[in-house]
């Protein structure tokens, strides 16, 4: 026996106490988890962004269009090694009607080479690229759908109307977690071709690989400066700041996840510091005691810390234990494969535990400090006197 | 308990000099103890007896360096325990008084062995020596087969007596109880009185014990009488 | 019945874990109140201007009016259908809107973020009375003047009055007014000359979709039916009410999940801590309790009185917890549109139905925390009276 582990064991004193403040903390943990993960998720797709990729669309808007020869353009600029196009075609699935994913077309070769993260067997890819209705398929999206490789499949397009007659040639895989599992590719030549003389040869947005992460800025503002005197500029962006201008229409939902996360912070100190202020009032004779055998007002106070450690940990660990099963094996793969465009990557980071962890023990410390004052402060004979 | 006897500082005599102790309930002043004197000599059993409110349970604190006089001075074996800071009382008390209280007062948390193993935490001794140590003064107050049981788990006379193992275990030079068999039956009483009086015989431990309880004065050498907070 | 005086006193006596319980409790009131008034306050400013008899058209397939297009011809076909009503003058009202998104810098340095641009004809206000010019005056047609909404201004850089921001390169536009609806979310937007935006975006050929006021919302049936059963048009029609909940589908339900199951997961931490603060309550009365029993108070009322002390432990902060939701309506919410992909500013709407269930909700988190601790009080034998505390 030791001091530490005696101020452990009180915990054993009000048994029924102590679980449910064990659960209260484990709950409190749970939830801190659960909404620090969303918020995380919402920034996988920063954090996840190829440093290595510029984006270049209208300067205007997203929804106009810049010329596609400006893909060959870019190409020429110092630096940039690769470059492809894309536009966005707003498919929806017949059969699936409110499902949201992204349908883009694109020019399956230079895509390829750009976003070097699909991940898709040598026989799909000679496929999808001979096959001009071909679709390549994110895994995620293609279960869902149920697609196979080989299945002819309708889209109906919201941008472009009708119905567009595909064939599903591949299905991807991510490598890295900067791209999604939910979208499907298809020819771009296929649309270009359909459209009327004065539409075509239009695109959303261009896509370059640079040599040179670190002169990421310095690439993007020579893009924008080659067009700057035509009569469509042009706004270049990393793939890092075009995801986080996605957040930033978001951030008032991200700044009131935040406020949450510290509510639900207080919540977990008041349950804790309640359970611990108790414990003290009802032990003042205890205290009492071990004053008059000799025992410092610091070691009260370690006693109340102790406990309250004891119940910080006991609660964080009780909690991470529900959590993980909860959100990876649970939530996450449910959000994972129902709203992959929105969060690819629904798991716990293990920043968010190790810090759900630490919250719960700073927080069992700080709820603990005034009770630990309170009873390192009691004058003895007072603690004694409480006896009857 | 074996070193007991070879201890330096196996009892220790007290001089309670011109003690006054006032408390203020709101802004009246209260005398509980008025130029009080009391001479304990070493190895000596004293029983401090009188009504409600006379004062004993100031002065057993005032000897047990739990409290301070307001004026006077108390000293125990060499110790000026009247002009110790708290610090140095609360290090003072782990070493040298052993104390036993009315209602036992153990931790319900703890096993027998490691309530009285509880004071020498303080030490420096080894976890080893210390349960050695704890496992002796059980076996003095005849419980070492209760070691393991919870308190609750014990009866009032037991866990009495694992209170006076807990108070001797540091070897003190002093042991303070107060009503220690208020709570017990007569034959528990008896038990753990007659191991008061073998602590004083045997171990020389100088004893100073409040009672109401008239068989219990009749054990120690000598009874006080406190009226009013004056001895008579 | 034992008097609620006493539970209200033992509450008062016992006040710091009182506090706490009762502060717990406040913030998963709060927490839900908020994210119902959030989610109400988008549904009320995204739907709010629907009018049923007013029908919209868009180019079939297309979701919304941002990804819409409807022909110059057929803007013109549409307006003239018999269901559509008429003006003083034997105009149909109708307007055909130009509906775009730009990018803009934010104000307050957020980067930039995406701005509904509306190319209005000059009849736009006829055709939405309830749209008010309340800060300088409307802009004149035919020119590069435009009025923003109310929500919309000071968020971005140039956007207000009497400024200047361009809208492409070489497109200057003057704000010369401010204009408001009522909190709807066309108050996010800045409305535009629709030749000015037409030609500055590219879109001479027609309009993104059609609006038109139908002699009455009987005809809407009819009209749908005549409008869509033209294959030649490829058009759709919807009752504008019903275009406006679609689009706020996605947005309220992702802010109603979100915030329903936070407050749920909320909820079992704050009734942990009822459950100990009673508990404890519980506990520390042992010998109260026996004496109550020992004066002949049933068991019954020994549980019916720790579970309305429970109740007010709960009522108490559920109140402070609405009271402190309530002070959100000053707060104003910008967040993403799912579905225009533009920035719409919120706030918060507290119905007294809010109110009510977010209380209400608290007092049964109250009532189930209390409930183990009052059987618990309720079984306390009278003979404790006569035991120590």
């Amino acid at each position: 026996m030791n001091i530490p582990l005696l101020a452990a064991r009180n915990v054993t004193r009000n048994k029924l106490r102590t679980v449910l403040t064990t659960l209260g903390v484990a709950v409190t943990v749970l939830t801190f988890v659960l909404i620090r993960t969303v918020v995380a998720a919402w920034y996988v797709g920063v954090e996840a962004a190829s440093k290595d990729r510029i984006a270049t669309r209208h300067k205007v808007s997203f929804i106009m269009q810049v010329p596609k020869n400006y893909a060959d353009t870019i190409r020429q600029v110092p630096g940039v090694q690769a470059a492809t196009w894309a536009q966005w075609f707003g498919g929806k699935e017949p059969n699936h009607e409110g499902e949201f994913f992204a349908t883009l077309a694109v020019d399956p070769k230079t895509t390829l080479e750009v976003y070097d993260e699909l991940v898709v067997p040598e026989e799909q890819k000679k496929a999808w690229l001979e096959n001009r209705q071909g679709i390549l398929a994110g895994d995620v999206i293609a279960k869902k759908f149920g697609w196979k490789v080989g299945d002819r499949v309708n889209l109906v397009g919201t941008i472009y109307p009708g119905d567009w007659q595909f064939e599903v040639s591949a299905i991807y895989t991510a490598a890295r977690k900067s791209i999604d599992r939910s979208t499907v590719y298809f020819h771009w030549d296929y649309l270009n071709e359909s459209l009327p003389e004065q539409r075509r040869d239009k695109v959303g947005w261009i896509v370059s690989r640079i040599d040179d992460p670190g002169k990421s800025a310095t690439i993007q503002a020579s893009i924008d400066q080659t067009f700057d005197a035509r009569d469509i500029q042009t706004l270049s962006q990393s793939e890092r700041d075009l995801n986080n201008s996605f957040l930033g229409m978001m951030s008032a939902v991200l700044g009131a996840l935040d406020i949450v996360s510290v509510v639900i912070l207080i919540i977990m100190g008041l349950i804790l510091g309640n359970t611990i202020a108790m414990g003290v009032r009802e032990r003042t004779t205890e205290y009492g005691v071990m004053r008059a055998l000799g025992f410092s007002p610091r070691h009260i106070a370690t006693f109340v810390l102790g406990e309250a450690f004891t119940l910080g940990i006991a609660g964080g660990a009780v909690g991470l234990a529900i959590a993980y099963p909860f959100v990876n094996q649970g939530v996450g793969l449910a959000i994972e494969e129902n709203m992959g465009a929105f969060f690819p990557y629904f798991r716990i980071l293990p920043d968010t535990a190790i810090a759900a962890m630490v919250m719960a023990l700073v927080l069992a410390l700080v709820a603990a400090v005034i009770p630990a004052w309170q009873a390192s402060r009691l004058r003895t004979i007072d603690a004694l006197r409480q006896v009857g | 308990m074996s070193t007991a006897a070879s201890s330096a500082h196996a009892s220790a005599g007290i001089t309670v000099r011109d003690v006054t102790k006032v408390f203020y309930r709101g802004k009246e002043p209260l005398t509980v103890l008025d130029k009080l004197n009391l001479e304990v000599t070493p190895g000596q059993f004293v029983a401090l007896m009188g009504p409600s409110g006379s004062g004993k349970s100031t002065l057993l604190n005032l000897i047990a360096g739990l409290d301070r006089p307001s004026q006077g001075s108390v000293q125990v074996g060499q110790s000026s325990v009247s002009n110790m800071a708290d610090s140095e009382l609360a290090k003072w008390r782990s070493q040298n008084v052993g104390f036993i209280f009315q209602t036992y007062n153990l931790m319900p948390v703890l096993t027998a062995l490691e309530n009285v193993e509880l004071p020498l935490l303080l030490t420096k001794l080894s976890g080893a020596e210390r349960k050695k140590r704890a496992q002796t003064a059980l076996r003095v107050v005849g419980l070492e087969d209760r070691s393991t049981h919870y308190p609750r788990q014990l009866s009032g006379g037991q866990e009495q007596r694992v209170a006076i193992a807990r108070a001797i275990v540091n070897d003190p030079s002093l042991i303070v109880a107060d009503e220690p068999t208020g709570d017990l039956d007569r034959q528990s009483a008896d038990d753990i009185l007659t191991l008061l009086t073998k602590l004083n015989t045997d171990f020389g431990k100088t004893i100073v014990m409040v009672t109401h309880d008239p068989a219990a004065a009749e054990r120690a050498n000598v009874t006080r009488r406190l009226n009013k907070g004056q001895l008579s | 019945m034992i008097p609620l005086r006493y539970n209200a006193r033992s509450l008062v006596r016992r006040r710091t874990t009182t506090i706490a319980a009762a502060l717990g409790m406040a913030l998963v009131v709060f927490v839900l109140a908020a994210s119902l008034m959030l989610s109400s306050g988008i549904k009320k400013t995204l739907t709010q201007s629907g009018r049923p008899n007013v029908a919209i058209v868009l180019r079939k397939g297309s979701d919304a009016e941002l990804a819409s297009g409807v022909e110059k011809a057929h803007v013109a076909l549409v307006s003239a259908r018999e269901e559509v009503a008429r003006d003083g003058s034997g105009a149909p009202l109708s307007v055909g809107e130009v509906v775009v998104v730009i990018t803009q810098e934010k104000i307050d340095g957020n980067g930039i973020s995406n701005l509904s641009i509306r190319g209005v004809p000059e009849n736009v206000y006829a055709f939405r009375p309830t749209v008010k010019v309340t800060e300088g005056r409307p802009a004149r047609p035919g020119t590069d003047e435009v009025v923003v909404g109310k929500r919309a201004r000071g968020r971005f850089k140039g956007v207000d009055l009497n400024k200047a921001f361009e809208l492409k390169k070489n497109l200057p536009v003057q704000v010369v007014g401010v204009f408001e609806d009522d909190g709807s979310s066309y108050e996010s937007e800045v409305w535009g000359d629709l030749e000015t935006v037409r030609r500055g975006f590219g879109r001479e050929d027609g309009v993104s979709s059609v609006r038109v006021q139908l002699t009455s919302p009987e005809k809407m049936d009819a009209f749908k039916t005549a409008i869509e059963g033209d294959k030649q048009l490829q058009l759709e029609v919807f009752p504008e009410t019903t275009y406006f909940e679609k689009m706020s589908e996605g947005t309220s339900a992702f802010v109603n999940g979100l915030g329903i199951t936070i407050a749920v997961f909320f909820s079992i931490g704050a009734m942990i801590g009822a459950l100990i603060t009673m508990y404890a309550s519980v506990a520390q009365r042992r010998k109260e309790i026996g004496t109550l029993r020992a004066l002949g108070f049933s068991r019954s009322s020994i549980l019916f009185s720790f579970l309305m002390e429970s109740l007010m432990l709960a009522v108490a902060g559920g109140v402070l917890g609405v009271l402190a939701a309530l002070g959100l309506g000053f707060v104003k919410f910008s967040m993403m549109n799912f579905a225009s992909w533009a920035e719409v500013t919120f706030s918060f709407n507290p119905t007294p139905e809010i109110l009510v269930f977010a209380v209400v909700f608290g007092g049964i988190m109250g009532v189930i925390g209390g409930f183990f601790p009052a059987v618990r009080a309720a079984r306390v034998p009278p003979i404790a009276a006569m035991r120590g505390a």
